[in-house]
């Protein structure tokens, strides 16, 4: 590519190349760039004069404020649990020589298989006025009172276990990544379990604790899903906020100014993580790495308590699992007490899923809008990392991709409300059409907060690529879509494929973007899940929402086994 | 055959080749030799097309091909990674480029298969992903898809570094045999002297972007056109000038140069002639290789030399051992001293 002037990089285009580039320019401006600058627009200018009237009106809601305080609390209490749960749960599983401890890593690992808004519906369905859970306590307790689950302590219960995903994942590895002999030579010079833990482990996890840590606050900052269901009247943050006002016409730029808020808190955290992360990991010094031994621990009572604190957590993660399989295979009756017998067991529920179309429905209105929508964003990042691939150290191409960033710097609530207030009037650039309350919106909503995970993906597996490999195929003759075709698309398409069926399944049972945008005719099973556990949802909703939720956990399940299962030992 | 003339390249600001010029003859066997980042692998790109010269022009068979398009210069490139698809099978990969070209089925099977015959593929691996093939078996692979092309120059940038010692002597051994065979004009790069001394009927030594010295194997070794080449290539003694100073050896060596000789031949053992010069040194150091011995040689005169001798059996000189040692005067070879040095 050196030596090549621009002139000669033009002239080396066809017009479907061309095309394309015009295409991914066209969506960033139309749909990264105006929407969001819109935001702005509507709060500050709305009569078309500069005015801080939204500011004002925002400081003398107590209800928003109360919602940005609560949000706040909410953040940084999960920085402190869910840090507190993850590790535990890491050293349990990793560091820790523990009985069953692979039976205990796959009762944690249940958080991968359910999400957002069916989370927090399965623990409603558990610690709820009827839930299991309840029942049992008040048979304990009968002066108890029943609807004990809910508020701050609910959200940060139900969040604090649904949010250790990141943990499992990626602490995991960092931990199993520690050179042992480093844990030798602290043990050679006369240090015990605990000392070695905190002095030498857990200073290298350090990083990726920062890190984790920041994700936790930025989810608990936009939390959508736990606060709605469980957290009351009492206990409102920002999201549920902002869904509030955006629905009232008079209130929508103070929805937009409270997702303005969201996204500059989102902006500083990030910026924050960035300069963690350049500082780096502690990278081993030592030539020849030793795989970590799990470490005993001598102390007999110490071992007898993390053996319990291991099998309590393990039951806290798998109880709302575990029951809403039972129930879903139980009658309405069973389902509304909260009882099972052996007479309760049917196949009804699930069979009512494939005979009754209005409850098949949501099911393929979610499929089909996380088909278009993981395939739109693969595509769109297919051809952009190309693009940045291929034009490396050209500008245009590097500003191509800072603006494709743009959805990983904003909270999904800030990019649905500048998609809703954007294009709830006929706009020039998508045609003088309006897209709110389109399917057209929905994707596309779906497509953008997709876009930084999939880029950095599709992208890391470009950039992988062998620079020599398309440099081979042009001695032999190939143009550049040929090669594309022949010889990179092969080698990038099982990542591709992998990140395409993560998508899927993240977008499936999404609720928190859902709720902006959709089409009230087509309700996705986010929607109807979290209807189902609303006061007035009737039994078959109810019964209807345990089938879905595990038809989705068994989807997740799959695509989990088939991306780091399976995928990983073929490597 | 192929001609650089006054070729420039620039990466940025830096300026990787410095007008560079030589002429490579049709049929043979040619090296570009030098350290990391000397600009051999530059040229060959350029050669190939896939950079582009900011200055000069490029002729191959006396037409000029700096702008031509890469897959029209016949040029086929056998890359340091070898750059196989690792998508495709092997007969795939081999088949690639005819492909590209829209041969016939018939016509891609027979040349694929001919080709994999010669480089010495077995029938059995045309079906095998290329992973599944060890080092050597996939430069075989590499080598055929360029041959496959009939490309009028062969270009291998470092294709044995990836290997073994043992594969590669193997492999140089039979990448000279093809050459032969295919009569192909081949430009072979790489930073290892003793591939390019043993394959190269002429060798053209690198450094800094600047040509050293252009000439045949025996030519560079033995009379290194400069001092980089001579400390590049093989062993080398530089004779301390206070050694020359003291002994006979300042009647030959002038004092504004310095002086090289190479290991093996400062001899312990008599030499006869007229221009050999007899000093005094005592053996301060001995490594024995089993075939031969490296002794490291205190110098009467002043300063150290090493040399090696052949083991022959019997037990060589001892660690303290006086010695008389032979330098043919022939055998020194002189440059002017650089600046920083005086």
């Amino acid at each position: 590519m050196n030596g090549h002037t621009w002139k000669q990089r033009l002239g080396s285009l066809n017009y479907g190349q061309i095309l394309l580039y015009a295409l991914i320019a066209w969506f960033i401006v139309a749909f990264l760039i105006i929407p969001n600058l819109n935001v702005y627009y509507e709060i500050f200018f709305k009569g078309g004069n500069f005015s801080l009237d939204a500011v004002e009106k925002l400081l003398s809601s107590r209800r928003a404020m109360n919602s940005l305080k609560n949000s706040f609390v909410l953040a940084v209490s999960l920085m402190i649990t869910v840090n507190l749960v993850g590790i535990t749960l890491v050293l349990l599983t990793e560091y820790f020589q523990i009985r069953g401890a692979r039976v205990l890593k796959l009762g944690y690992f249940t958080t991968l298989l359910y999400h957002g808004v069916v989370v927090a519906s399965s623990y409603k369905f558990v610690y709820g006025e009827n839930g299991l859970v309840t029942n049992a306590l008040a048979s304990l307790f009968p002066s108890m009172d029943k609807g004990w689950f809910h508020g701050y302590w609910a959200v940060l219960f139900v969040m604090t276990f649904a949010c250790t995903s990141n943990h499992i994942l990626f602490l995991g590895n960092a931990i199993r990544k520690i050179d042992y002999q480093t844990v030798e030579a602290a043990r050679g010079m006369g240090a015990g379990t605990f000392r070695i833990l905190w002095r030498v482990v857990l200073p290298v996890l350090k990083p990726t604790i920062f890190a984790l840590t920041i994700l936790t606050f930025l989810t608990g900052l936009g939390a959508m899903s736990a606060p709605l269901i469980l957290g009351g009247t009492e206990f409102q943050t920002i999201a549920p906020m902002i869904l509030t006002f955006s629905k009232s016409s008079t209130s929508k730029d103070l929805a937009a100014l409270l997702a303005l808020v969201l996204g500059l808190a989102t902006i500083i955290l990030l910026t924050f993580m960035i300069r963690i992360e350049k500082r780096g990991n502690y990278m081993s010094v030592s030539k020849v790495k030793s795989a970590l031994v799990k470490q005993k621990i001598n102390n007999k009572a110490a071992n007898i308590a993390v053996h319990i604190l291991g099998y309590a957590l393990f039951l806290i993660y798998v109880t709302p699992v575990a029951l809403i399989v039972l129930f879903s295979f139980a009658d309405a009756r069973s389902i509304a007490t909260s009882t099972l017998t052996w007479n309760s067991f049917t196949l009804e529920n699930y069979a009512r899923l494939f005979t009754s179309m209005g409850a098949f429905r949501p099911y393929l209105v979610s499929v089909l809008y996380a088909a278009a929508a993981s395939l739109g964003v693969v595509a769109l990042a297919l051809f952009a990392s190309r693009i940045i691939h291929r034009y490396k150290n050209s500008k245009l191409a590097m500003a191509m991709e800072y603006a494709l960033l743009i959805p990983w710097i904003l909270p999904s609530t800030l990019i649905a409300i500048g998609l809703v207030i954007t294009f709830n009037v006929p706009r020039l650039v998508v045609g003088n059409t309006v897209l709110t309350g389109t399917h057209w919106i929905v994707i596309l909503g779906y497509i953008i907060i997709h876009i930084p995970f999939t880029m950095r993906m599709v992208k890391a597996s470009f950039f992988s690529l062998d620079g020599n490999l398309e440099d081979a195929a042009r001695n032999m003759g190939a143009r550049t879509f040929y090669t594309f075709r022949k010889v990179l698309l092969p080698i990038v398409l099982p990542s591709t494929l992998a990140v395409l069926a993560l998508n899927f399944i993240k977008i499936l049972d999404d609720y928190d973007l859902t709720v902006f945008l959709y089409h009230p005719v087509y309700q996705t099973l986010g929607v109807v899940i979290k209807n189902s556990t609303d006061v007035e949802a009737g039994i078959a909703a109810r019964a209807m929402t345990l089938v879905y939720s595990v038809v989705l956990m068994i989807m997740s399940g799959l695509v989990m086994y088939f991306v780091y299962g399976r995928g990983s030992k073929d490597k | 055959m192929i001609i650089f003339k006054d070729i420039q390249i620039h990466f940025g600001s830096f300026h990787a080749v410095k007008n560079f010029n030589l002429e490579i003859r049709e049929g043979e066997f040619f090296t570009f030799l030098g350290p990391s980042g000397c600009g051999k692998t530059t040229i060959l790109r350029a050669l190939a097309g896939f950079i582009s010269p900011s200055g000069g022009r490029i002729f191959l068979k006396d037409k000029d091909i700096t702008d031509m398009p890469i897959e029209k210069r016949g040029i086929g490139m056998v890359f340091q990674n070898y750059a196989l698809f690792p998508t495709m099978t092997v007969y795939e990969n081999i088949a690639f480029g005819m492909k590209v070209r829209k041969a016939s089925r018939a016509e891609i099977d027979a040349e694929v298969r001919d080709i994999a015959r010669k480089v010495d593929l077995k029938e059995t691996q045309l079906s095998k992903k290329v992973s599944e093939l060890s080092g050597g078996q996939q430069q075989r692979v590499a080598i055929a898809r360029a041959l496959v092309l009939k490309p009028s120059i062969l270009a291998l940038d470092e294709p044995l570094s990836n290997l073994d010692a043992k594969l590669r002597v193997q492999l140089r051994n039979e990448l000279k045999e093809l050459q032969k065979q295919f009569g192909i004009t081949t430009i072979y790069v790489t930073h290892d002297q003793e591939e390019a001394l043993t394959l190269s009927d002429r060798i053209a030594v690198f450094n800094n972007g600047n040509l050293e010295q252009v000439g045949t194997p025996y030519e560079i070794y033995n009379h290194s056109g400069t001092e980089f080449v001579c400390n590049f290539i093989g062993d080398i003694n530089r004779i301390d000038p206070v050694l020359i100073a003291n002994s006979p050896l300042k009647a030959f060596v002038s004092s504004d140069k310095v002086a090289y000789v190479r290991n093996e031949k400062v001899n312990l053992a008599p030499i006869e002639g007229d221009d050999v010069v007899r000093l005094k040194a005592r053996i301060v150091d001995r490594e024995y290789y089993g075939l031969y011995s490296k002794y490291v040689l205190e110098m009467a005169g002043g300063g150290r030399m090493k040399t090696i001798e052949k083991e022959n059996g019997r037990i060589g000189f001892a660690i303290g051992e006086e010695t008389d040692v032979y330098i043919r005067l022939a055998d020194i070879m002189q440059f002017d001293r650089t600046e920083r040095e005086h």
